[in-house]
């Protein structure tokens, strides 16, 4: 028997567009008649965040973040789906926040703990090819001088 | 027919249901992690957690995908998306509640709604180890399981008591399936949840 380490499901899967058109549908259905149900609201907020789209992503977060200001009851959850909205972003300052909010809260939250590994691990990945970028910018740089050096050598001949 | 042969690793997707606070992720940490977090400190869980856990069943290697779903009202369409490709289903009451073995039928009718009939149930009064406050006779519900083409058993996560036994027991009856392996046919009913 073994298992492997927990992580977060929502930040893999996304929904068919059958089902985001659901969730959208009803959203524009109930602004079209001026009142959103919270439940509507984050029903689709969250099928947006889930989605690949950048675009769908951000504009998840954004009525996450209007949920959270107004719904106080509704808090731990927007904390959760706005710090996985933020991570599959490539936010990880932002997604770092809103968990540890959640995590303030909930010590013990092994959701919460889960998706925080996952976060810690974009941070590194992003360093790595950070320093791949910068690696292969010194390298670049070597050569330029070398070229320039090796110019130099051959004007003061 | 899918599961044949001992060498390579048979998928199988189970999925956790029930009403709020009735133990759900409780028994997944014991079975995956045989771990206990005590109630006050254990936090509703948000949505859906998953969980992939590996298995030798009949001397066959099975590699299960756990999905625990939140019970709380207000997940529902949430969880509901989560019912598609599931082969296996734990539905999940407490023994000393009542309540959470009243809302069995309805929890039954969302089963009919996305999975088909072949599909495996297995229905578990958790919660053993509170046996001094129980409100579910264990006849009553076993009854009820058998109407409903479930398997039962009663369990306690905090104990471990016949916690492996409820996924070995649902996943060597999907094994015993053959319409859950035809290419994956007849799993689902509908691709697209309600709201």
């Amino acid at each position: 028997m073994s298992t492997e380490l927990p992580y977060a499901a929502d930040a893999e899967v996304s929904l068919s567009y059958d089902e985001l058109e659901v969730l959208r549908i009803q959203y524009e259905r109930e602004q079209l008649q001026a009142h959103i149900t919270v439940q509507t609201k984050f029903n689709y907020s969250w099928g947006l965040v889930k989605s690949p789209l950048r675009e769908h992503q951000v504009e998840g977060v954004r009525l996450l973040q209007d949920l959270y200001r107004t719904e106080p009851t509704r808090r731990r959850e927007c904390l959760y789906y706005l710090a996985l909205g933020h991570y599959k972003m490539g936010n990880f300052e932002e997604a770092k926040q809103f968990n540890n909010l959640l995590m303030e809260k909930e010590p013990t939250n092994l959701q919460a703990q889960s998706l925080a590994q996952l976060i810690e691990k974009g941070v590194a990945k992003e360093g790595y090819i950070g320093m791949a970028l910068v690696g292969g910018a010194a390298a670049l740089g070597t050569l330029v001088l070398a070229g320039f050096l090796r110019r130099a050598t051959r004007a003061s001949k | 027919m899918a599961p044949t042969g001992s060498q390579s690793t048979i998928n199988v997707k189970l999925l956790l249901i029930g009403n709020s606070s009735v133990g759900k992720s409780s028994l997944l940490l014991r079975f995956s992690d045989e771990q206990w977090i005590n109630e006050d400190e254990s936090s509703a869980t948000i949505g859906v957690d998953f969980r992939v856990h590996k298995m030798d069943v009949n001397g066959k290697k099975v590699k299960l995908s756990i999905w625990d779903t939140a019970g709380q009202e207000r997940f529902r369409t949430i969880t509901s998306s989560y019912y598609r490709g599931a082969q296996g289903i734990i539905l999940v009451y407490d023994v000393s509640s009542r309540e959470s073995f009243d809302a069995l039928p309805r929890w039954y009718s969302e089963l009919e709604t996305y999975v088909s009939e072949s599909v495996v149930k297995i229905l578990v009064g958790n919660k053993l180890d509170k046996e001094f406050s129980r409100q579910v006779p264990t006849a009553e519900a076993a009854a009820f399981a058998e109407r409903m083409s479930s398997l039962f058993i009663e369990a306690s996560a905090k104990t471990a008591i016949n916690v492996k036994e409820t996924f070995q027991g649902v996943v060597e009856k999907i094994l015993d399936t053959p319409e859950l392996w035809d290419n994956g046919a007849g799993q689902s009913k509908v691709s697209s949840f309600r709201v």
